[in-house]
């Protein structure tokens, strides 16, 4: 975690809750793992939900299993692929390379990079596979410095990560590990602030509504 | 403070990391894999995908139990966070991205005896603190865990508008929070 990184917008404490919950779409579940990953505060509240989840498993009654199932068990022991994996942290003795100037990803985010499309000068794209075709989609957006990003609206919600850089939107600065969660009713284009481009992770439900040519470029570029 | 007890589930967690204890192993399984399959039958899942994924969730414990750190999250958590883990990558087709651990990051300490007493008073704190709040927002904070739909859809189904549904959840993770912090 980046010790000096200061954290002003973070997700509603719902949206912790249904992350906690697994009950999240997988785009939005991304943008929320990255950003609690680099964020001490929401790491707390999700443990706490998480707690919360044990209490309710703990609540439960239990439904029956099959008769045999714990010989079952007990048998899968003894097979192969089985065995205890190794005490914390030495597991991934090589994590993959990280683009350094961006805030902790996952390898898969990081890789997306690599399937850049500039879609305008200054602008480029990244779709991000999360598995989940048709469902809420999942890209990386870059905006060079000083320049506005495409005037949209949304048909749905939409959450943006500031992976570098930073935004303004109205009186919010949006700097590296902020969270943006806007709904249908905002029609908004943010802007980059001058000296860095920004690197964004945006999760989205639906389709955007953008309003002019460079959105329609991003959205036909996005796959979204 | 109460004495640890041999079988209080963190307990046989350790027993598994520390020894591959097989009797610690089978009452965890009769414990969890009921309510396990439980909770995969309340999200949905057909009753034999329900008995499978318990038993890969109670597999996962084995195979990871020297993972497990009473100091960060209670036994239940824990196997709650696995099932959860586990179900979300039955429904995807692939393994959610994960974010690889800072190799520099501090390892976490041998797990003390104290440790599992005062995580299961944490527990039961919460357990309380649980039984305590007020009906609406206990409601909307189970239908977050029991139901595979966001709170958006939960606002929904309760007829309410959306801001109630956030701001009951608000509250009720403000009241919890504080009592599971971290330990250490």
């Amino acid at each position: 975690m980046n010790k000096t990184m200061s954290i002003n917008h973070h997700p509603s404490d719902a949206l912790l809750i249904d992350y906690a919950a697994g009950s999240l779409g997988a785009a939005r579940a991304l943008v929320i793992a990255v950003h609690v990953h680099a964020c001490a505060t929401c790491q707390a509240s999700v443990a706490a939900a998480e707690a919360v989840g044990g209490a309710l498993l703990e609540d439960l009654s239990g439904a029956p299993m099959s008769p045999d199932a714990l010989d079952r068990a007990l048998a899968r022991l003894e097979q192969p692929g089985s065995e205890p994996a190794p005490p914390a942290r030495t597991q991934a003795p090589h994590p993959p390379a990280q683009p350094h100037d961006w805030i902790r990803v996952p390898a898969e985010v990081a890789e997306a990079a690599g399937r850049k499309r500039w879609v305008a000068p200054g602008v480029w794209v990244a779709p991000i596979d999360t598995g989940t075709p048709g469902g809420s989609l999942s890209y990386l957006l870059r905006v060079g410095q000083g320049m506005r990003m495409p005037q949209h609206t949304h048909s749905g919600s939409e959450l943006t990560l500031v992976l570098k850089g930073a935004f303004l939107d109205g009186d919010d600065r949006y700097g590296p590990g902020d969270v943006s969660e806007v709904d249908d009713e905002v029609e908004h284009s943010p802007a980059i602030l001058a000296g860095e481009e920004c690197v964004c992770l945006v999760a989205c439900d639906n389709r955007l509504i953008v309003r002019d040519w460079l959105g329609r470029l991003v959205q036909s570029y996005a796959g979204i | 403070m109460t004495k640890p007890r041999a079988d209080e589930p963190a307990n046989l967690i350790l027993a598994v990391a520390q020894r591959g204890d097989r009797d610690a192993y089978a009452l965890l399984f009769e414990h969890f894999a009921p309510r396990v399959k439980s909770y995969m039958l309340r999200l949905g899942a057909p009753p034999e995908a329900a008995e499978e994924l318990s038993q890969e969730a109670l597999l996962t414990v084995w195979r990871k139990a020297a993972l497990f750190d009473p100091s960060r999250a209670g036994a239940s958590t824990w196997i709650f966070a696995i099932a959860r883990n586990l179900r979300i990558d039955a429904i995807r087709r692939q393994r959610r991205p994960r974010i690889e651990d800072d190799p520099t990051d501090e390892p976490p300490a041998e797990p003390a005896a104290d440790a599992v007493v005062a995580a299961a008073e944490r527990d039961a704190r919460l357990k309380t603190a649980m039984a305590a709040l007020p009906r609406d927002q206990a409601e909307v904070v189970r239908q977050s865990f029991f139901q595979d739909k966001a709170h958006s859809e939960i606002a929904k189904d309760l007829n309410l508008p959306l801001g109630t549904v956030k701001s009951r959840l608000r509250l009720a993770l403000a009241r919890l929070r504080g009592l599971v912090g971290d330990l250490a």
